[in-house]
């Protein structure tokens, strides 16, 4: 499919979509439809709609329909409001980009109108700085040589200037021709990939040119990105509107669910069975009562045997469901992404995660998912720039078999080195040629005549700098020549052709023709072992493969160098097998890549450089940390293996004591890859736990292995703590996610560059560095932060505190209404099992969105152990990494307390206010304060520290349950007039309060009280850690609760099913020993 | 790097820090609040158990104390009051019209009762808190008259003609109608019928100006029948009777005994036993209640009181032991 653009043409130009933008979700007239079949694609929501339909039915509904409607309305207006303003946001920011003032051509006159009216053919002229307003096609600069500069930041992140080259077809055209150009563009349809664009052009006007141009990616000005340092611009509209590049690419990400929100769903239904089933054996007494005695009670009036309608049967089941609805929290929604959003503040606003070297903090982007972070189980990391800092220095080299920089490790400030260059060694001299002229480095010259450099690539950067210190300088580029000052003489070089770098080449390649002598030369640089074997025979290779090797063992990032001298001819006829490459629409990048293979032949190897990076502040504690913390850390880097294996050891991620064991998977061939991977497992699965391994693996391995062996890997990744995977293409480190969380692990990517975006969105939680590589891939992670250290503190601080607050919040949630409604089903039984409620409407409505819900908010200022703590001691991890705090077990436990509270609270009312007292509305009152003496001390009992707020709230919440029931019980058309001044007035209510919290909380405390002392959880001896301000003997208790829990952990691991033991059931005994 | 670039793309993510880096918000923001963290520790709780026990045991004392202050006489009556000849069926009993439905109890005073003595009717297996039965009624209707007549009366709220009943629905419907008349040898005891309702209930709730109208007009006769003439808030034993008793076995105010009652005494208590409770095979007493401080007579708190307190004690007792037995090195100790 393609579309063809005719350049200034009225005829064409209505058959393709104007240039309004348009981001907006949502119309004016769709938005109710549409966010409400939004809204109602989830459960909960469909659970509730219905409850509150079947309200409507008087003869069923045992309270007013208000009850259900108004918190659901609540619910739906505060969410649908939150969308609508999102939309309308989105919607004026459209509208600015919409009616920005653009220049146009037209027939050779300059008009200004708004973006939205540029429609497919106009010719567009920008100016420096502007923004781009659509996808052009590239016709004309103010730069003599037809470059210019855009910023793409706004699309791809990367801060780098971009260089842009107009086609050779247009390239002598003047400023008076071209606005009056005609001619067209055939390209393909809109799609969303930014770094391709396979297209060709013809001009028709002023010159009839049957040849067809080739467009790529170079030729165009993508819409978002900004103009910088040319003049002017211009360029044809090609894409416009939404279908655009960046338009293309934009899209609302999948929301991701979290481990806690998963076992919240099935918690919710398994609620939602127990409910199902409550109802159905109350329906069927309640039936059976009618019949047997409710016929009887001539005061029911029940009409006779006949006359009942029917579905009278149903009646009351449905009468029960209604009553029981209430055992599914329809505020745990509200108030779970309420607590979340403080969470995603809390990181956003934390000062210890803030990186003042780059003034950047730590945002999440995804505020959903935060307690995932307490979860994370496998970390996969990138190397560069995520574990070093990407600040690259050439520290050594090795030319022509000598090698520099190794006595004082500093290859700049070799004297050898520097008399080898001014002595002009030949060899030395190509060697700083390619480096100085084989890339992609872009040279700006400032004011006061210095050069500083703009690269997409560290190391191109690295070269370049190290290069012009060695009297090599870059001075000047443009598209076709570049210009070398060497020892204070200039040489002009003609660059005829880049063989670009692909991370299926492994390299890159420039043809240059020297100005002076007309020689054409092919330089490359590249990875030793994309390199090495095009080199022509006879060279000694075998002193370059030590040299590599040593520098790896340094942890140095090596690059080979080399050239290859080409004949006029030979150049000629190649250079026509290019041009028909680059200019096929289908798959043009192989094509490519077949050519330049035909070119890169018989290299003269130059020598290497190794490039030092060094790592960053803070990493192998980090590491360290994070390891003890039960995470298995992976490190999948492109570098080679050598160098990995040497930055692993640095940062702590393998050690070379003797009780750690490093194992390869290689080989030859495919079956030695294959036998070393089952060698490689069956040593893992024999080996103890206390021993570290590792196993180390390349891109190529993997390819292999994932063809024939996926489960064997499986496995092996099941079992290893530690992993060194290289040679990895981004493909290939999402595969890599992709195993860990098929086999149902809980992973986090993170790197710093756009070869991690892959692997960034498909972890379960994606952290970017937001680095010197761009902020590509900070824009596509749920969390981006400054640095590689502030890690530990993510996890282990934010994520550990927020998985802990909304477990508590979350079955708290559960507990709260399982007990008023247990209160319910307790009074079916003495009303005649006929779904009377006991309470009243004003009051269950009133239950859920005030009285209860204030005081569970205070768990977000909760921290169960201090921050030093659980950095001390980073093991507690493993506590909430099991789900510990969230699970079926602890789920009983709440589902226990609920039901025993119940029974307390209805037995104690109805044995107080018996007889003359039982008045419907009074006794009703006692069990509503019943619930809410008795949940404000158990909030105040599972708080651990109190802070103002905290106690504010949970006291003041209760202050304000008397003052909003005395105030309507002033009110003379309400049911509860005056109650509850007959009640605060008589002393035997206050002493049946006192009563229900003794008799409700004691058991719970001593339970509580005896857990903690003689079967304490790891959070326990903590707790009693700090208290003690940490106690040599008592660590001792942790160290060997530690070990439990660290055996408890990989029993679990193994048979993932035993995943809810009792909390450390045999770290008692052992706790009680000393 | 130059300017423009950076800044261009630095709006996007970087923003400016809080400024402010002290005062509550900070720490807030922060995380890092002033808290205090309670510990369990054994002595803590061995403590708190024993002083829960030492307040709750004599407490627990004084309430039975009270309650056993509190005489009541209490008097089933709905067997003894059938004559004889209708005990095999008694619904043919309470159904006929033509029978009279008087009879006499004679009830024992056991100790001194000083007034006010409360008089209770108390009726068992009777589900006023049934749903069919708590709906139907029209709070409207009591307060502001026939016009608010609502379909939540139903089954009782149009007659025969169509004219609206007042006071409509089951409750009002099905009225208690037993009377108690009591003498002392042949001397009559004055019960006071006034103010044994809610106050609030006659100001706010049943209307001055509302007067009962086609009640109890129908061909089913549910309870007692109101006097047309008397307005809603004057009728007091019918305000009783709509505050829904939330228990099947309920006491309802009848009057007050303004007499002091001796020990040794014998009072007759004359008895029209109207209701119908033998359908559903429910029971009717009458009771005579002193009250104290804490109501009635109600044994349930003082115990509860007792044990509640017995156990705690018992609770830091055992606590005490064990950590004596073995004591848990709880941080330093």
């Amino acid at each position: 499919m393609k579309r063809f653009v005719y350049i200034n043409d009225d005829s064409c130009r209505y058959s393709y979509c104007d240039n309004r933008i348009s981001n907006t979700k949502y119309s004016l007239w769709n938005f109710l439809p549409k966010n409400l079949w939004e809204q109602f694609r989830r459960f909960m929501n469909q659970y509730f709609l219905l409850i509150a339909c079947l309200q409507l039915w008087s003869r069923i509904t045992p309270v007013s329909p208000a009850t259900t409607w108004g918190p659901l309305i609540i619910i739906f207006i505060v969410s649908a409001s939150k969308e609508a303003w999102d939309d309308y946001n989105r919607y004026l920011s459209d509208k600015k980009a919409n009616e920005r003032k653009i220049w146009l051509v037209k027939d050779g006159i300059h008009r200004q109108i708004k973006a939205q009216e540029i429609h497919v053919g106009d010719v567009v002229w920008l100016h420096e700085n502007d923004e781009i307003p659509c996808d052009l096609v590239l016709i004309g600069t103010s730069d003599p040589q037809g470059i210019c500069y855009v910023e793409t930041a706004a699309l791809d992140g990367e801060t780098d200037l971009k260089t842009r080259i107009i086609p050779t077809i247009s390239a002598n055209l003047s400023v008076e021709q071209l606005g009056k150009v005609k001619g067209v563009v055939e390209c393909p349809n809109p799609d969303n990939d930014i770094r391709r664009f396979d297209a060709n052009m013809r001009l028709f006007l002023p010159i009839i040119d049957n040849e067809k141009c080739p467009l790529t990616i170079n030729n165009t000005l993508l819409q978002s990105c900004y103009l910088r340092y040319t003049e002017w611009a211009c360029g044809v509209a090609v894409y416009t509107g939404n279908e655009t590049k960046s338009g293309m690419s934009r899209g609302a990400a999948e929301p991701k669910l979290t481990a806690a929100d998963a076992i919240i769903d099935k918690l919710t239904i398994a609620i939602f069975m127990f409910q199902i089933v409550v109802v159905l054996v109350l329906g069927y007494f309640g039936n059976a009562w009618k019949y047997t005695q409710g016929l009887k009670q001539w005061y029911l009036m029940y009409p006779v045997e006949g006359e009942a309608p029917w579905y009278d049967f149903s009646i009351i089941p449905l009468r029960f469901e209604l009553l029981c609805s209430i055992m599914i929290p329809i505020s745990i929604k509200v108030t779970l992404d309420l607590a979340k959003g403080v969470y995603a503040k809390f990181i956003d606003w934390d000062e210890q995660m803030f990186d003042w070297e780059t003034n950047t903090p730590a945002h999440s982007a995804n505020t959903a998912i935060s307690e995932d972070l307490g979860h994370v189980e496998y970390i996969l990391s990138d190397k560069t720039g995520t574990l070093t800092e990407n600040k690259m220095i050439l520290k050594r080299c090795c030319i022509s078999g000598t090698l520099y920089g190794n006595d004082n490790g500093d290859a700049l400030n070799d004297v050898r080195l520097v008399n080898a260059i001014s002595s002009n060694d030949p060899d030395v001299i190509k060697f700083l040629l390619v480096m100085a002229l084989c890339n992609t480095v872009v040279p700006i010259k400032s004011n006061d005549d210095t050069v500083s450099y703009k690269a997409q690539s560290q190391d191109e950067e690295a070269l370049v700098n190290a290069a012009a210190n060695l009297n090599m300088m870059l001075i000047s580029k443009d598209s076709s020549t570049a210009e070398i000052c060497f020892n204070g003489s200039k040489f002009r070089y003609e660059l005829l052709d880049i063989l670009e770098f692909t991370s299926d080449r492994k390299r890159m390649s420039v043809v240059v023709k020297e100005g002076q002598t007309g020689k054409i030369l092919l330089l490359s640089k590249g990875a030793d072992e994309a390199l090495l074997p095009l080199a022509c025979p006879g060279q000694q290779i075998q002193k370059y493969l030590e040299a590599v090797e040593m520098y790896s063992q340094l942890g140095l990032r090596t690059l080979c160098l080399g050239w290859h001298d080409l004949k006029e001819s030979e150049y000629k006829e190649w250079s026509k097998n290019f041009q028909e490459a680059s200019c096929s629409l289908d798959n043009r990048e192989f094509k490519i890549a077949e050519v330049c293979h035909s070119l890169e032949r018989d290299l003269h190897i130059l020598g290497f450089t190794a490039i030092e990076d060094c790592l960053q502040d803070g990493v192998p504690e980090t590491i360290k940390l994070l390891r003890n913390a039960g995470i298995n850390v992976w490190m999948l880097t492109g570098d080679k293996q050598n160098t990995a294996i040497q930055i692993g050891l640095l940062c702590n991620l393998i050690t070379s004591e003797p009780n750690s064991q490093l194992l390869s998977i290689s080989g030859k061939t495919e079956e030695d890859i294959l036998r070393s991977l089952e060698r490689a497992l069956l040593i893992m699965k024999n080996t103890s736990e206390t021993k570290d391994l590792a196993f180390v693996l390349d891109g190529w391995a993997l390819e292999v292995i994932l063809k024939h062996s996926k489960e064997s890997f499986t496995r092996l990744a099941m079992l290893s703590k530690t992993a060194i995977c290289c040679r990895m293409t981004p493909l290939q480190k999402a595969q890599l996610v992709a195993i860990l969380k098929s086999a149902g692990y809980l992973t986090l990517a993170i790197g710093d560059g756009g070869n991690d975006v892959r692997m960034i969105q498909e972890a379960n939680i994606g952290v970017g560095i937001s680095g010197r590589e761009g902020l590509q891939a900070a824009r596509a992670a749920d969390y981006s932060i400054g640095k590689f250290k502030f890690l530990k503190r993510l996890i282990l601080i934010h994520g550990r505190y927020s998985y802990n607050r909304t477990a508590f919040i979350s079955q708290y949630s559960f507990y709260k209404s399982l007990l008023i409604c247990f209160i319910q089903i307790l009074f079916a039984f003495l009303s005649g099992l006929s779904g009377t409620s006991l309470f009243n409407s004003i009051s269950l409505m009133a239950y859920n969105v005030f009285y209860t819900s204030l005081p569970v908010m205070t768990i977000i200022f909760d921290k169960d152990i201090s921050e030093t703590t659980v950095m001390q001691y980073p093991q507690i991890l493993l506590h909430s990494q099991a789900g510990r705090l969230l699970n079926p077990t602890t789920f009983c436990g709440w589902f226990g307390c609920s039901l025993y509270h119940a029974l307390v609270i209805f037995f104690i009312t109805i044995c107080a206010y018996s007889d003359e007292k039982s008045e419907m509305q009074e006794l009703s009152m006692v069990a509503l304060s019943g619930c809410i003496w008795l949940q404000a001390f158990v909030v105040t009992m599972d708080t651990n520290s109190f802070t103002y707020p905290q106690i504010l709230l949970i006291w003041g919440n209760f202050v304000a349950f008397y003052m909003i029931n005395l105030i309507l019980s002033a009110i003379p058309s309400l049911q509860l007039y005056t109650i509850m001044f007959h009640l605060c007035s008589q002393p035997s209510y206050w002493i049946s309060m006192a009563l229900t919290v003794a008799v409700g909380m004691g058991p719970v405390v001593a339970f509580r009280y005896f857990k903690n002392l003689y079967q304490p959880s790891a959070i326990n001896i903590l707790q009693q850690i700090e208290q003690s301000n940490g106690s040599i003997q008592t660590s001792g208790n942790l160290e060997s609760a530690r070990a439990n829990l660290l055996n408890l952990l990989t029993g679990s691991r193994k048979n993932r099913d035993s995943y809810y033991h009792p909390l450390l059931s045999d770290s008692a005994e052992s706790a009680r020993t000393d | 790097m130059d300017e423009a670039s950076t800044s261009a793309s630095a709006g996007a993510t970087r923003r400016a820090f809080p400024p402010a880096r002290s005062g509550v918000f900070y720490r807030f923001t922060q995380q890092n609040l002033p808290a205090w963290k309670p510990a369990m520790t054994p002595g803590c709780l061995i403590a708190m158990f024993l002083i829960i026990g030492i307040i709750f045991v004599p407490f627990g004392l004084l309430c039975l104390q009270t309650s056993n202050h509190v005489a009541e006489i209490i008097h089933r009556y709905d067997v003894d009051c059938v004559p004889n000849a209708y005990r095999g069926n008694r619904q043919a009993y309470i159904k006929d019209s033509s029978i009279s439905k008087n009879c006499t109890l004679q009830a024992k005073v056991l100790e001194h009762m000083r007034a006010p003595i409360y008089v209770y009717y108390e009726l068992e297996n009777f589900y006023q808190n049934h749903r069919r039965y708590v709906k139907s009624r029209s709070d409207k209707q009591l307060r502001f008259g026939a016009k608010y007549t609502a379909e939540s009366c139903s089954p009782v709220h149009w007659d025969n003609n169509g004219s609206p009943i007042v006071p409509c629905g089951l409750i009002a419907w099905s009225l208690f109608n037993d009377t108690y008349d009591f003498t002392r040898g042949s001397k009559e005891i004055k019960v006071n019928r006034k103010n044994i309702s809610w106050k609030s209930d006659r100001e706010h709730k049943f209307g001055k100006d509302v007067f009962p109208s086609n009640f109890q007009n129908g061909t089913l006769i549910g309870g007692g029948k109101l006097d047309p003439t008397v307005p809603l808030s004057e009728q007091e034993n019918l305000i009783v009777w709509m505050r829904t008793a939330a228990l099947p076995k309920f006491r309802k105010l009848y009057g007050v005994i303004e007499d002091d009652l001796h020990a040794d005494e014998t009072i007759n208590i004359l008895i029209g036993n109207n209701y119908n409770t033998y359908t559903f095979g429910g029971k009717k007493s009458i009771v005579l209640s002193t009250a104290s401080w804490l109501g009635g007579k109600n044994d349930f708190l003082g115990h509860a009181y007792i044990v509640t307190g017995s156990l705690s004690i018992f609770i830091s007792i055992l606590f005490a032991l064990i950590h004596v037995k073995y004591p848990r090195k709880n941080g330093n100790g």
